[in-house]
């Protein structure tokens, strides 16, 4: 058995590797690299975050593509600093995620996912008829922050492990019980007096925080976004990160997002066929170890499984 | 101690679910202190009731005032915020979850301080016989202490009034026993008047201070449990009329 003094040493060390490995980065494709996993761990860590609650959120690629444009418009248009371009992305993000979250979240399973997946595919379109903002082709010129155009893989882990902390925290604490509660058995939970609507909403606004912090950073980090950056598969692929790492624990969609990225570049010698290969990983993944990568180091580290996981879809 | 000082009064309450009408201009009131029975055959309307009452479904007409307030419109949350908690008959507890951890969200909305809440759950696990269970996982525990557990969430919110939906179903002659004692221990400790459905007639005619008996969503009679025993129309509806 792994003691908790144990599990909270390893994390500490892995993250401190991670940030280390991250300042030999450079700027050339290493960098993107670290990049690319560090924001498709931040994206699966919030998507399965929803998922405490019982939801596939595929409104999730809809609140990046609004964080990565806020934070575009932000620099590249009005030339504020990054931490207001990242500030203003997050809570973009947030607002419209409280008044999707609103109306929407009073459906749920099916319901929700079909909506959420309409939300995405929405934003998408209006991106492209808006011409400040580049239209169909994209935007332009967003670059990483002056003080860290060196350093900016570094700055990248650094605030994705930060949230991925808080995101741990907030599933760990009563409020996460809460979630999981809700996600069992939400009849229950009203009747003890807990209003299931609005903590459903919160746990869409917290997820979408963090889903626009994602997109600040993914757009200073490619330079470019166009609105097909920002279509359902951005939150397919992010769901295949889950299954592969497994859903009962915040180190699943780490691992997943970790494996499947590395792999994609594999992937892209594909072509046309890449989606094949998302397709694949999540069938093989629901199939041979229906618990993901997780399952199968607890099973190695002889630990039992968790007695609440996240949703199975 | 029993006022007459209505807890719960509801007025003329019907529910109807498109042609067929579960419930029909149901009236009755629980008073503070009382543990009143809502009896009644299979398909009688019970369960509408406790949903209609505890702010599940909307009501068809009539009104439900707890404490003198108009509570028909409010929402399940909101009911249990005023003081009205019920348990369920099926999926009554999170299966998957430590009954410590199924005590702690019951507390959750109620209590803001997280060493209140957890003083809290003690203080309710010891009442309902769970201390030493409570870091099992709810859903591999007996049946008999799975109902304890569905109990214990319900009044982990100190409810002025538990509604309690077929709580003994399932028990064995000793479980029942502990559970009677065990409501006895509520009702007179904590002041919490109880609304009890159940099919257990020796229990309720033992514990309930008043009965309401329904038949086909229609009140059939009130009264104390000697004179529902001895009432021709209840025995007619649960034994069948003589031919």
């Amino acid at each position: 058995m792994v003691s908790a003094k144990t599990s909270v040493v390893s994390v500490l060390a892995l993250s401190l590797i991670a940030l280390i490995a991250s300042l030999f980065a450079g700027t050339g494709f290493a960098a993107s690299l670290v990049i690319w996993v560090a924001i498709n761990i931040l994206l699966a860590a919030s998507f399965r975050f929803v998922q405490l609650i019982g939801e596939l959120n595929f409104a999730l690629a809809g609140f990046v593509g609004l964080g990565a444009y806020v934070s575009g418009i932000c620099t590249a248009k009005l030339g504020l600093p990054f931490a207001v371009a990242l500030m203003g992305a997050a809570l973009a993000a947030t607002l419209l995620s409280l008044l999707v979250g609103y109306i929407t979240l009073r459906t749920k399973g099916p319901y929700f996912m079909l909506i959420s997946f309409a939300f995405t595919e929405v934003l998408r379109m209006i991106y492209t008829q808006i011409e400040y903002i580049g239209g169909n082709s994209g935007m332009i010129g967003i670059f990483p922050p002056v003080l860290f155009t060196d350093y900016y893989p570094t700055l990248v882990v650094a605030i994705v492990l930060a949230l991925l902390l808080v995101l741990y925290k907030l599933e760990q604490s009563d409020l996460g019980k809460v979630l999981v509660a809700i996600r069992n058995n939400d009849a229950l939970v009203q009747t003890v007096g807990i209003n299931v609507h609005l903590t459903k909403v919160l746990c869409l606004a917290i997820s979408s925080f963090v889903a626009g912090i994602g997109g600040a950073l993914l757009a200073h980090a490619n330079n470019v976004i166009s609105p097909g950056d920002f279509s359902f598969l951005l939150a397919v692929y992010t769901l295949a990160y889950i299954k592969v790492g497994g859903e009962s624990h915040i180190a699943g969609p780490i691992l997943g997002a970790a494996v499947l990225t590395l792999l994609a570049q594999v992937a892209m010698g594909f072509g046309p066929y890449e989606h094949i290969f998302y397709g694949s990983a999540i069938v093989i993944a629901v199939l041979l170890m229906p618990d993901g990568l997780v399952g199968i180091i607890r099973k190695i580290l002889g630990l039992a499984p968790k007695p609440h996981v996240a949703a199975r879809h | 101690m029993i006022t007459t000082q209505p807890l719960l009064k509801v007025d003329h309450l019907s529910r109807r679910f498109g042609g067929l009408t579960a419930v029909s201009d149901l009236s009755f009131e629980v008073n503070q202190g009382e543990i009143l029975g809502l009896i009644g055959p299979n398909g009688a309307g019970k369960s509408t009731t406790f949903n209609c009452v505890s702010g599940f479904y909307p009501l068809s007409e009539g009104r439900v005032t707890f404490l003198g307030e108009d509570i028909s419109t409010l929402n399940t949350a909101q009911v249990c915020h005023k003081g009205l908690v019920r348990t369920f008959q099926h999926d009554s507890l999170l299966s998957d979850m430590t009954v410590y951890d199924n005590l702690l969200i019951a507390t959750f909305s109620m209590i803001r301080a997280k060493s209140e809440r957890e003083q809290r759950v003690q203080e309710t696990a010891a009442i309902l016989n769970l201390t030493e269970h409570l870091q099992e996982i709810a859903g591999t525990l007996p049946h008999g202490l799975q109902r304890m557990v569905s109990i214990a969430i319900a009044f982990a919110t100190r409810p002025k009034l538990l509604c309690l939906d077929e709580p003994l179903t399932g028990l064995n002659q000793t479980e029942v026993g502990g559970a009677l004692a065990i409501f006895r221990q509520i009702r007179d400790e904590f002041s919490t008047s109880i609304l009890l459905v159940e099919h257990n007639m020796k229990a309720v005619m033992e514990i309930c201070d008043r009965i309401v008996v329904l038949d086909h969503g229609v009140f059939l009679a009130a009264g104390s449990p000697q004179d529902i025993k001895q009432n021709p129309a209840v025995i007619a509806a649960y034994l069948g009329k003589r031919a």
